[in-house]
């Protein structure tokens, strides 16, 4: 994907925004299943992210309202940040947590 | 017209040059959307690791020695695909080509580095152990 079409599928944006809300679907997904998993360590975090994939599915609606990526800027700062938290969560997780997977006894 | 103005990229580029062909950005918006799966994946790959990895005899820091690095690894990635994404709007704003993505090797050598370090904690476990 380097924002050349030369593909025949590319040279109908209704096809591009289409691709590109599964590709919103795929991610909402994506941050279901950290949350999933994180439920087993940490069920708040766990829910917590399980929450934030639902809210993601419903930004890919966003792609079908605006038409063009003009005010998607923001959305992307929202996925980024999401998944620097996801990750601080999953570092407090491994460093900090006690027993078995945890640092610390 | 304000409103979309100010929830434009930040470094300038929405005053800059022309609103690109809406496949382009569709297309710039999936690559960024499918480096922050390849993010969650990472992260969530480093919390399994150090999790449910049955710990390496004799080396009780060794999981958390592979984990930990993916899941930084993760949030480098998330943040550099994003500062990627507004980099390429606003090179697709000013007709310019598009700069070489960062990405593909940085995490290719830090995934070599990594696997390296995992391979070299079986024989580290071994030699403590007897």
């Amino acid at each position: 994907m380097t924002g050349i079409a030369d593909d025949i599928e590319d040279a109908d944006p209704g096809l591009a925004q289409e691709r590109t809300e599964l590709a919103w679907h795929r991610t909402a997904i994506s941050f279901a299943a950290v949350g999933a998993a994180m439920l087993k360590y940490h069920v708040t975090a766990g829910l917590l992210v399980l929450a934030v994939g639902g809210a993601v599915w419903r930004l890919s609606r966003l792609v079908r309202d605006r038409g063009t990526a003009r005010a998607s800027g923001r959305r992307l700062v929202v996925i980024t940040v999401t998944i620097a938290g996801v990750s601080v969560t999953a570092l407090a997780i491994t460093l900090l947590g006690h027993g078995a997977g945890g640092l610390r006894p | 017209m304000q409103i979309i103005r100010r929830v434009s990229p930040p470094g300038g580029e929405a005053d800059e040059g022309a609103e690109p062909d809406a496949r382009f950005t569709f297309a710039n918006e999936r690559t960024f959307l499918a480096w922050s799966r390849t993010s969650l994946a990472l992260v969530v790959a480093g919390l399994a690791i150090a999790q449910l990895l049955p710990p390496f005899p004799g080396v009780p820091w060794g999981r958390h020695l592979i984990g930990t690095p993916l899941i930084l690894l993760g949030s480098a990635v998330a943040v550099i695909s994003y500062l990627e994404w507004a980099a390429n709007q606003g090179a697709l704003r000013r007709g310019q080509p598009l700069r070489r993505s960062l990405l593909p090797r940085a995490l290719a050598l830090t995934i070599t580095v990594i696997t390296l370090g995992a391979t070299a904690l079986t024989p580290i476990s071994a030699a403590r152990t007897h």
